[in-house]
């Protein structure tokens, strides 16, 4: 009697067991669960794989470098940008346009001339070409410095009847005359007392300010026009 | 100067007027005459430059108010004013100018080309400037004084 009862034990241990272990073996069938997790870490290193392949995003790093490289170029640059002139101490015009002071090398310039008479103005040219004069020795296109330098906008508020230009500096080629208020003075400049521009795409006159009196430096050879042929 | 010389530089005669401050030059033989002021029509829907049109003698002639075209201010007329009748290459038309001054003779060599720093368009009708009397003469070159689309409107008038 007391086998027949160990038995059901013994039945009910199996047939807890096997439960068990089918219970095991019912989760195995959650086999694709696995693969498509398999999948998807296959996937991911795939989609690694394109990341890094995806080679404008690795080029454009790659170019980085070598841009920082022609940077690292670029302190050099300002005395390439300097004239022949600033090389060394050069001796400046300085004068007076509107309520600004302005400078100029010397060896740019011809002479400077007092205004005796009107420039002949010469229909259809810029507002800025104030017109032809005879000089003692030369005809000089006569330009009005404040419009080319401070632009159209300002330069052109200043009439010229009621305030005329009292100066001009021609060009050291005799070709042009630059009209000015009133010449102040000549001084010596050290190269390094003017901060000389470096990027000189846009207004390739101004090529530098004195450092110490904040004057524009004025290349008068990128100021003038260039007469085209007729 | 020798003949030889002579034949390479011509005289050419030019009739000066003035406008404004300056006084320029036109070829003699482009002008048929110099009127006094007299009434001058306005054309409805004409540019700027075109003051009106004249009766002379029976012909319908287009005046240009030249002080526009050349960039001046303007100026009412006086007695002084003149319009000078000229013949471009395909047209006549009437210079409306301050004053005539007077008929000079120029050599070629005596004529520089004025510079161009600007429109080429706008510039094209100045032939050249020259120094007389102290003074510059600014040279017009009256076949190039209208463009050509100009020149086709001035025929609708």
């Amino acid at each position: 009697m007391q086998a027949k009862k160990v038995i059901p034990q013994v039945v009910q241990q199996e047939i807890a067991l096997d439960s068990y272990l089918s219970t095991l073996l019912d989760d195995i069938p959650s086999n694709t669960e696995l693969d498509q997790q398999e999948l998807k870490v296959e996937v991911k290193p795939q989609v690694a794989t394109q990341v890094k392949t995806s080679t404008p995003i690795v080029e454009k790093i790659i170019t980085k470098p070598d841009n920082q490289d022609l940077d690292v170029t670029k302190p050099v640059r300002p005395l390439a940008v300097m004239p022949e002139w600033a090389r060394s101490e050069f001796q400046a015009l300085f004068f007076k346009v509107d309520k600004f002071i302005l400078a100029t090398p010397l060896t740019e310039l011809l002479r400077t001339i007092e205004v005796d008479k009107k420039p002949t103005r010469i229909p259809g040219q810029p507002s800025w070409f104030m017109g032809l004069l005879d000089t003692h020795e030369q005809r000089i296109g006569v330009l009005d410095t404040g419009q080319l330098i401070f632009g159209k906008t300002i330069g052109q508020q200043r009439d010229l009847e009621k305030q005329p230009f009292q100066r001009i500096l021609i060009t050291g080629d005799g070709k042009w005359g630059l009209a000015c208020d009133e010449i102040l003075s000549i001084g010596k400049l050290e190269p390094d007392k003017v901060r000389w521009r470096t990027l000189r795409q846009k207004k390739p006159w101004l090529i530098g300010t004195v450092i110490d009196e904040l004057t524009a430096v004025i290349d008068v050879n990128h100021l003038v026009p260039h007469r085209k042929a007729n | 100067m020798s003949e030889d010389k002579k034949q390479d530089d011509p005289i050419m005669q030019w009739v000066t007027f003035r406008l404004g401050d300056e006084k320029y030059g036109i070829n003699v033989m482009q002008v048929q005459e110099v009127l006094r002021i007299t009434e001058i029509a306005p054309v409805p829907g004409a540019p700027a430059y075109v003051l009106g049109i004249i009766n002379l003698r029976g012909n319908v002639v287009t005046v240009i108010d030249t002080r526009n075209r050349f960039g001046l201010m303007f100026k009412e007329t006086d007695d002084a004013s003149r319009v000078v009748i000229i013949e471009t290459e395909d047209h006549i038309i009437g210079i409306l100018v301050d004053s005539v001054a007077e008929v000079v003779e120029l050599r070629g060599s005596e004529i520089e080309t004025a510079p161009n720093v600007g429109n080429d368009e706008t510039s094209k009708y100045i032939q050249g400037v020259t120094s007389r009397e102290n003074e510059l003469l600014i040279l017009v070159d009256l076949n190039n004084f209208l463009s050509d689309e100009e020149k086709q409107e001035m025929d609708m008038f």
